[in-house]
């Protein structure tokens, strides 16, 4: 892992400017921001981890825990919220042991929810990886999740 | 010199002069116009944050926030009309909406404080007058001057939970304004990068990455956030519910030899809290956690020593002063000079120090004046005087192209001048560190050396040779980044002084200093080694040796005196006993806490601390610095030199008559070079050692494996300081 870590830092300059760049490189070929690679950019750009993490906290796009196999997201747009989406959300959280926003502890599923996925039409809408599924209910969706190992 | 620029502007209606580049904000309140501001701090770089300080600029569109806005020759502001008020008020208000508000508007305020209503002594702050920020609040204070009398917004009370984990200081962020003061105290002023804002939105708090403690992210718990912060979010533990301090007194830190300043604050006569002075010309108030966090439960312990006592076979027995200062010389004198010793601390005041040498000399007869320096350093006493007493100025090392720190870690320590290493390396000097485990410096350095100590020698040879052009391959990678003729500097650290590698590494810095041309700092825990030389507090150095012609000459300890051998009676002042000390039968222990277990002293004799009698000491820099009265001595504790004088006069009629501090002073003016001029500056000279070397081979002070914990007077302050337990843990791990 380090030398991957020194692979996309060496195509980067030292500057400071260069912070959100190498965040985004690091996190596309790991996923996250871990630890490790966190202290690697704050050694390289000499800016403190807790500055990066301060940076890197304020944007949704990164995240700092490995990722689950598969990323659920559950609509809670107006027409899905309407048709039940919360009921699906909560039923997730109660059935994986999770909250909204986290990765269940075998790494099997990460469990977020959407605005909208523009298919409100076919409301509750579910995205699994990156397939939508429509009109879901509990027992639907509860049969569809053993497909994703 | 040229003259700064001016520019004229005019602030409701009063033409005023401001310098140039400087803020609207600024040049108000040089000219003593208010404007309310939150985030806004003098040394602070400017953020606009809390937008209270909006003003009217003619030509300026809308309301610019007055801290941001540099001002332009001819502006004209105005402060204080009803629009900028009205706008204020709703601003505050919308401030307000996430920061509990009854302390500012409840109308039974009044009531509530007088008759304590409710139980203000609360972890969390939920409304009420819990807050241990009540009455020193610059939130309260913004809200009367902006006028505000009630709010119309809800309060969204964010339910973050209060950290407590941390040591010396807890953490509410229900109270936080996200003003920005603390971030950027630590960013920019401290150049620690600690704290830092995470998240967004109504989530945002401030702290370090990832789930870590303070502690974990290298927080050096220096107390600048506290200190700027306007709400109570941020507050010292051991002093968040003093209140507001009766009497601050300037006094100096007696810690280690950087000297800083210290504003001392007193509460109903007893020593509350600290705080750092940034007016300070040798630390700029960049003070560190020992001056800032370990000062008050130091000097109130529970353990403080409050009465004479002594050993009977039956126990301890407090006795009156007079008996303790009879059995005392009756001790001494039976035991004569060659049954004696006396061993002082190097963290005495000078007055004490003067006192104790003439003591040992005219007194008692010996010249066996020990201390902890002697024990610690043995033979290496010598090179470490020679390397210490022209320890380079702090200032100066931000200036340097080059430096090699051996063996440093400033996170909570010598902070002062690890600040001054950092803004060296950001200005572009090339940074090398030498230390056994990853150390604070290591993130601007251009090279991070980590390996044993033993190996470090090697590793300096390497950049000697390799400046003089003749390295190996491996060394020169390090050393090449140094240029000979350069403003390089060296800094040893205690991991050094404290290494069994250190006579080698003292070489060769002597080498470094004398054939390349480094200039060297020597960071060490003996704060008044400057005040012992200048005294005469070593054997066979008689008071002023410290001259400003010539050289000190200094004889080794080892040449001039047995230091092994036992002896009869052991007088300890202000030092506590350890095993490297020689034994005495009878050991007279005068010192304010108690000694460490295994010693049992057969006389005890409370002596007062640096906040309750006043002194001087004198810093690595060569000032003379001093201690103020802060409190009244503790119980029936006395000043050190009145002890002994006391004992003095009672071991020979007429010997030391010392009635008052000032009688010693005026003797130490009349005596010893520095004292008496303006300069308050103490000369600084090479070292020659007097005599001959003792044998080499001396292993006196090496048993240990690293570093001692911060001490004072010879306890450990971790044993008095409940924080300081928590980081003497870190330091270790």
């Amino acid at each position: 892992m380090p030398e991957q870590i020194r692979k996309i830092l060496g195509k980067h300059g030292r500057s400071p400017d260069e912070l959100i760049p190498i965040l985004q490189d690091v996190q596309a070929a790991f996923g996250y921001l871990g630890e490790e690679s966190v202290k690697a950019i704050s050694r390289y750009l000499r800016i403190s981890e807790n500055q990066i993490y301060g940076v890197s906290s304020f944007y949704a796009q990164f995240r700092f825990t490995e990722p689950g196999r598969h990323g659920i997201k559950v609509c809670l747009g107006t027409a899905c919220h309407v048709r039940g989406g919360g009921t699906l959300l909560d039923m997730l959280e109660r059935g994986l042991d999770v909250h909204c926003g986290e990765t269940t502890e075998d790494k099997r599923y990460d469990l977020d929810r959407v605005a909208c996925l523009g298919c409100c039409a076919l409301s509750p809408v579910v995205q699994i990886d990156r397939d939508i599924y429509s009109r879901m209910t509990v027992n639907k969706l509860t049969e569809l999740l053993k497909n994703y190992e | 010199m040229t003259k700064e620029k001016k520019v004229s502007i005019t602030i409701d209606n009063r033409k005023v002069e401001a310098k140039a580049k400087t803020t609207i904000l600024q040049a108000a309140r040089e000219n003593d116009i208010d404007i309310p501001s939150l985030c806004a701090l003098e040394h602070l770089p400017s953020y606009g944050a809390c937008r209270l300080c909006v003003v009217e600029v003619d030509g300026i569109r809308g309301f610019p926030t007055s801290c941001t806005t540099p001002v332009e020759d001819g502006m004209v502001i105005r402060t204080d009309t009803a629009e900028v008020r009205t706008l204020r008020q709703e601003v505050l208000k919308l401030l307000l909406s996430e920061h509990p508000a009854s302390c500012l508007f409840c109308e039974e305020q009044t009531d509530c404080k007088n008759f304590q209503g409710t139980i203000r002594k609360v972890g969390v702050t939920t409304g009420c007058r819990y807050c241990p920020n009540d009455e020193m609040c610059e939130l309260q204070e913004v809200t009367k001057k902006v006028g505000l009398t009630e709010t119309s917004y809800p309060v969204y009370y964010r339910n973050f939970p209060v950290e407590k984990e941390d040591p010396f200081y807890d953490r509410d962020y229900n109270l936080c304004l996200l003003c920005g003061r603390c971030v950027r105290v630590c960013n920019d002023i401290r150049l620690n990068g600690t704290l830092s804002f995470k998240q967004r939105g109504k989530l945002t708090t401030v702290g370090p990455a990832f789930a870590r403690t303070h502690l974990e992210a290298g927080c050096e718990f220096c107390g600048a956030c506290v200190a700027v912060c306007p709400t109570g979010a941020l507050s010292a533990k051991a002093s968040k519910w003093s209140g507001k301090p009766d009497e601050v007194v300037e006094s100096t830190c007696p810690y280690c030899p950087v000297g800083c300043s210290l504003d001392i604050k007193v509460k109903a006569g007893e020593v509350v809290d600290v705080s750092a002075d940034y007016d300070s010309p040798t630390e700029h108030g960049l003070i560190c956690v020992k001056g800032r966090f370990a000062i008050p439960e130091y000097v109130l312990s529970p353990d403080r020593l409050a009465r004479p006592t002594i050993l009977k076979p039956e126990g301890y027995d407090f006795l009156p002063w007079e008996e303790a200062l009879d059995e005392a010389a009756a001790k001494l004198k039976a035991a004569g000079p060659k049954n004696t010793f006396v061993v002082v601390s190097p963290q005495l005041s000078n007055e004490d120090l003067f006192v104790a040498q003439r003591f040992a000399r005219e007194v008692i007869g010996t010249e066996a004046i020990f201390s902890s320096v002697i024990f610690d350093l043995g033979s290496d006493l010598r090179s470490f005087v020679d390397l210490a007493v022209m320890s380079e100025q702090i200032d100066t090392i931000e200036e340097t192209k080059g430096i090699l720190t051996i063996g440093l870690d400033t996170t909570y320590g010598f902070t002062p001048l690890g600040i001054a290493v950092k803004k060296a390396a950001k200005k572009g000097a090339i940074l090398v560190t030498v230390s056994e485990d990853e150390c604070n410096l290591d993130m601007l350095s251009e090279e991070a050396f980590q390996s044993d100590a033993a190996k470090w020698p090697e590793f300096m040879d390497g950049i000697m040779k390799s400046m003089s052009g003749n390295g190996t391959r491996k060394s020169k990678a390090a050393a090449s980044l140094f240029k000979k003729g350069e403003r390089n500097v060296v800094i040893i650290g205690p991991d050094a002084i404290f290494s069994g590698k250190r006579k080698e590494i003292f070489e060769r810095v002597l080498a470094m200093r004398d054939n390349l041309g480094w200039k060297v700092t020597v960071c060490h825990p003996y704060t008044n080694l400057m005040g012992m030389l200048a005294m005469g507090a070593l054997p066979g150095l008689k008071p002023g040796g410290l001259k400003s012609d010539g050289v000190l000459k200094l004889k080794d300890p080892v040449g001039v005196i047995d230091l092994k051998q036992g002896r009869k009676v052991g007088y300890f002042i202000g030092e506590a006993p350890s095993p490297e000390m020689p034994k005495c039968e009878y050991l007279i222990y005068e010192n304010a806490l108690p000694a460490p277990s295994g010693f049992d002293p057969n006389l005890i004799l409370p002596a007062g601390l640096f906040t309750e009698s006043p002194g001087t000491t004198i810093s690595s820099e060569g000032k003379i610095l001093t201690f103020n009265r802060a409190s009244a001595p503790f119980a029936e504790s006395k000043p050190d030199w009145w002890i002994i004088s006391g004992i003095a006069a009672r071991m020979k009629k007429g010997a030391l008559k010392y009635n008052s501090l000032a009688a010693i002073q005026s003797e130490i003016k009349k005596s010893i070079p520095g004292f008496s001029g303006k300069e308050r500056r103490v000369p600084r000279k090479k070292v020659v050692m007097e005599g001959k070397a003792a044998a080499a081979g001396n292993p006196l002070g090496l048993g240990r494996d690293a570093a001692p914990p911060a001490a004072f007077r010879g306890v450990p302050l971790h044993d008095h300081v409940a924080g300081m337990k928590a980081i003497e843990e870190r330091r270790h791990k």
